[in-house]
């Protein structure tokens, strides 16, 4: 798959731009505030129906304006050309056209276009919380396989109704509602288990290939552990939730399941959260999205467009260096803020200055 | 903001927006449709609403909507008295009735297990149903509910309540649309129709 053209209309500071993209490596270059990561935000929307940066939709339309448009024309393996086009509404459902049929799903999108995005922030797949290690695995999963969407949603449902119910006992179960709570524990364990095992196996998977992508980038060898094993998956989920009931019911809240799961990472068998320098942390979160790049790769059979936003001059020459050398065949779309490096190989450089391209 | 349009025009554009699939700028469309209506077709349109209002209750053995005690399926003695289809709203027995394929009779349950929406199996027609069961005529019950995170739990909820009674209990499959290909099903459908695949004959 590859993104050929690409336009956006009203989409954060852009009234209107379109840019070309080349097989390999494009340069997106400008100041600070201009709009570089806007940019790969509008390309990365498309893969994930969701900003990268976590804004809500509403922060993507232009100001003034209610609706933004993201169009990409992508040509697949076979030859086929694919016109894609999305429309972010400010209120309201958000409209999706392949080839200008609306798609009945709008979700339906999800796998069409794939993105891997590099970004600054990524060191928080380190420093931050179990939620972003969570939302790290499930992206890559829903990029493998877009139903598994669906599985997280219903999870999300799940675990809301299940707290609202949790609210309405006031920590006193009567045999009725213990009843309808047997209910959501049984969808919850179902659910549960598969996003479980789905995210069991692409780690067994991953961690290999996260240990390569450590040695191409410092050129040391050394072991790298990402461990998922939350408690209730040793004996199930339906059993660990009806062991668990009484605190669940206590403290109206529901304490375990894949929503509080935690990856614990570890670089030279320390925890790398507390342990490893700020330089490490940020060469591993580097590797672990490289790895799932690759996996991603490997499994679909041709690379996701690879998004480098504002990520060289976060690292030291050398790794910056290693990193373009260990690019991945397929399209990058890199951002800098600087001079980009000698050995970038970008074939086209496209300078941005206030939401509009200029060369 | 200062007042657009004359009072009564404003009030019904605010009660059509209020009705379910009907946007403000919808609102405003139809109301401006129907002032330009002659008096008579305004009347006929308000009349219906009034009478429909009036007359239209629910059938007090199913809840469908009737205009009598009971709704045209539970009076009509040629349906099948041993086999009932659950369903969450009256508009479902529409869907069911076109299919020509069910000749038993109905359960409306008003509703779905939904604790955001403040709705557990005691706002549903359930002691009802299970009222109904008593009657040694039900044999089967043919779960209908959405497919949907609330409609599996009350289905599921319900199986679990009535299967102890000894009576056959199903849900209805989900999977592809007849008479279309395979190659434009969405994945979720298709995932679903590999789940629920058949032994063929």
């Amino acid at each position: 798959m590859i993104v050929r053209q690409f336009e956006l209309v009203d989409f954060r500071n852009y009234v209107q731009a379109s840019l070309s993209l080349t097989d390999h490596i494009t340069a997106v270059v400008g100041d600070n505030g201009q709009g570089k990561t806007n940019l790969v935000e509008a390309i990365g929307w498309m893969a994930t129906m969701s900003s990268f940066r976590g804004a809500p939709n509403e922060a993507l339309v232009r100001v003034g304006t209610d609706q933004a448009i993201v169009r990409a024309h992508v040509e697949h393996e076979d030859g086929r050309m694919l016109l894609i086009e999305c429309e972010i509404n400010r209120s309201g459902r958000n409209r999706v056209l392949v080839n200008k049929q609306r798609l009945q799903r709008s979700r339906d999108l999800l796998g069409v276009l794939r993105v891997s995005v590099f970004a600054p922030d990524d060191l928080n797949l380190i420093k931050g919380g179990p939620g972003i290690r969570r939302d790290f695995l499930d992206e890559t999963l829903v990029a493998l396989r877009p139903k598994y969407d669906t599985d997280l949603r219903d999870l999300d449902r799940i675990v809301r109704q299940r707290n609202v119910l949790l609210k309405q006992v006031g920590g006193r179960l009567s045999a009725d509602v213990a009843f309808t709570l047997d209910v959501w524990d049984s969808k919850l364990a179902a659910t549960g288990e598969v996003i479980g095992t789905a995210r069991a196996e692409l780690l067994r998977d991953l961690v290999p290939l996260v240990s390569a992508a450590y040695r191409d980038l410092v050129d040391v060898d050394v072991r790298i552990d990402m461990v998922y094993d939350p408690v209730w998956r040793r004996t199930g989920l339906a059993v660990a939730l009806a062991d668990n009931r009484s605190d669940d019911v206590r403290r109206q809240l529901s304490l375990i399941g894949p929503h509080r799961d935690e990856i614990d990472i570890a670089l030279a068998a320390m925890p790398a959260r507390t342990h490893a320098s700020q330089g490490e942390q940020r060469s591993l979160a580097l590797a672990i999205k490289l790895a799932a790049h690759r996996l991603v790769t490997d499994r679909i059979g041709s690379p996701p467009l690879l998004v480098l936003d504002d990520v060289l001059s976060e690292l030291d020459p050398r790794r910056a260096a290693a990193l373009l050398q260990h690019l991945p065949a397929g399209q990058v779309v890199l951002t800098s803020a600087d001079v980009l490096p000698p050995d970038a190989g970008a074939a086209t450089v496209l300078r941005i200055v206030r939401g509009t391209v200029v060369s | 903001m200062a007042a657009v349009y004359a009072q009564a025009v404003q009030t019904l554009i605010d009660e059509l927006g209020r009705l379910p699939g009907i946007g403000p700028k919808s609102a405003q469309r139809i109301t401006f449709h129907l002032l330009k209506l002659p008096t008579e077709d305004a009347e006929r349109l308000a009349n219906a609403i009034i009478t429909a209002k009036a007359r239209v209750r629910f059938c007090e053995q199913c809840f469908n909507v009737s205009e009598d005690e009971l709704c045209s399926i539970c009076a009509d003695p040629r349906r099948d008295q041993t086999v009932l289809c659950v369903v969450e709203e009256a508009r479902d027995i529409i869907a069911v009735e076109r299919t020509g394929e069910f000749r038993g009779r109905y359960h409306v349950l008003m509703g779905a297990i939904s604790p955001i929406d403040g709705v557990g199996p005691e706002q549903l027609k359930i002691r009802e149903l299970l009222r109904r069961l008593g009657s040694d005529t039900v044999q089967e019950i043919i779960l209908c509910t959405n497919p949907n995170v609330e409609g599996e739990a009350t289905a599921m909820y319900l199986a679990r309540l009535i299967k102890p009674l000894g009576l056959t209990v199903s849900r209805i499959a989900s999977g592809l649309p007849v008479g279309g290909d395979l190659e434009y099903a969405d994945e979720l459908t298709l995932g679903r129709a590999l789940e629920g695949r058949r032994i063929v004959d």
